[in-house]
């Protein structure tokens, strides 16, 4: 085990200096998912193009407001922008809305987004585990919901 | 990671699954290996952005999450360990560890909720930490500079790094995660420090294990 403790010297900096994403796209980082946006609006902060929605954080718009399964957000005025002739999402205030907690880099324009409390709330107080979508080595997407019916040890360790 | 090999193949139970996540930014390069000499046929993954981590607020590694058939959790955020460590040397030397956690697993895969080892929802939610909104934030910003390292913005990415260690300075996992990229390493003396320090402000790594 002790060997584990050792930096790798020669993997401090591995990676080679590459963009982030084409010029003037928009990179959202919410739940281990990278999603590039071709379109976004101009400012501090963030509007993307409501059918951006879904795949930025699974939330859908409906007429009773932004859904993510039974979870229903009025839409408050607010949240729809207009500019340049064409009305945007303002998901930046959609996060504030929620209490979800995010960081931004506007000059290299990547959003990162933490949880949403709201669906946390099941394992903070039921102590259901939420369900994620993470990549195994093999590149099978494995998710929580997988293991309906079974017993599951998740257990994190690192080479560290 | 031989440790969960063998307690999978000790189980050897088709409803039982490992899910065994490797916290590494360095991704296969370092992980990927040591996965390997495990031989493991448990499902692995390689968490370079410490997800798992930051969904059952944990801080540290090893750290685990017991979830029953129906999704509940019935134990989580201890220190998983099948055997007692020592690591450094003379007065700095600590030990940690323990040998009581894998039998314990064993018992549950065996009886289920009957097992002494199961715990209440009310119990397990009074394990899971509660975070705050900085140390959620702090998630971010570590997945943030995580994105610049890998794309070779080193400033940028330590700037991102740095903010993520002070909005959640309970945060082992960043901690030692950005000390891989120092000379000293991720248990040099920067980290000896910092844990005496953890240690002696009473925070814990972990929830007490409180298996006999």
């Amino acid at each position: 085990m002790a060997e584990a403790f050792f930096a790798y010297p020669e993997l401090r900096n591995p990676f080679e200096d590459t963009p982030i994403h084409p010029e003037g796209s928009t990179t959202v980082l919410y739940q281990g998912k990278k999603i590039t946006l071709d379109e976004t609006g101009e400012g501090d902060d963030l509007l993307i193009r409501s059918e951006d929605l879904p795949a930025v954080n699974g939330f859908e718009l409906k007429p009773e407001g932004a859904c993510f399964a039974d979870l229903c957000i009025p839409i408050k005025d607010d949240l729809l922008v207009e500019q340049n002739g064409r009305q945007w999402f303002n998901l930046t205030a959609f996060a504030n809305l929620l209490d979800q907690q995010y960081v931004a880099d506007i000059e290299s324009r990547v959003w990162s987004f933490a949880e949403i409390p709201a669906k946390r709330e099941n394992m903070m107080v039921n102590a259901m585990a939420p369900d994620f979508e993470i990549e195994d080595r093999q590149g099978n997407v494995i998710r929580m919901a997988d293991f309906k019916g079974k017993k599951a040890l998740i257990v994190t360790w690192s080479s560290w | 990671m031989p440790v969960w090999q063998q307690v999978y193949e000790e189980v050897n139970d088709p409803n039982f699954v490992i899910i065994c996540v490797a916290e590494d930014t360095g991704g296969e390069a370092v992980a990927g290996p040591i996965f390997d000499a495990a031989n493991p046929s448990y499902i692995q993954i390689i968490d370079q952005d410490h997800m798992i981590s930051s969904i059952f607020n944990f801080v540290n590694v090893p750290s685990a999450a017991w979830i029953d058939e129906d999704g509940r959790i019935v134990r989580i955020d201890e220190g998983t360990y099948s055997k007692v460590h020592e690591m450094g040397d003379g007065d700095q030397s600590i030990t940690f560890g323990n040998d009581v956690y894998s039998p314990a697993i064993k018992d549950w895969v065996a009886k289920g909720a009957d097992s002494e080892h199961v715990q209440s929802a009310e119990t397990v939610t009074g394990n899971i930490r509660q975070h705050t909104d900085d140390q959620l934030k702090a998630d971010a910003a570590f997945r943030l500079g995580n994105l610049f390292r890998n794309h070779g913005k080193a400033a940028k990415a330590d700037h991102y790094w740095n903010m993520a260690k002070e909005l959640n300075p309970d945060s082992i996992n960043f901690i030692r995660q950005n000390l891989t990229l120092s000379e000293e390493g991720s248990a040099g003396e920067t980290f000896m420090n910092l844990m005496g320090q953890y240690m002696a402000e009473g925070k814990e790594f972990y929830r007490p294990l409180d298996i006999e």
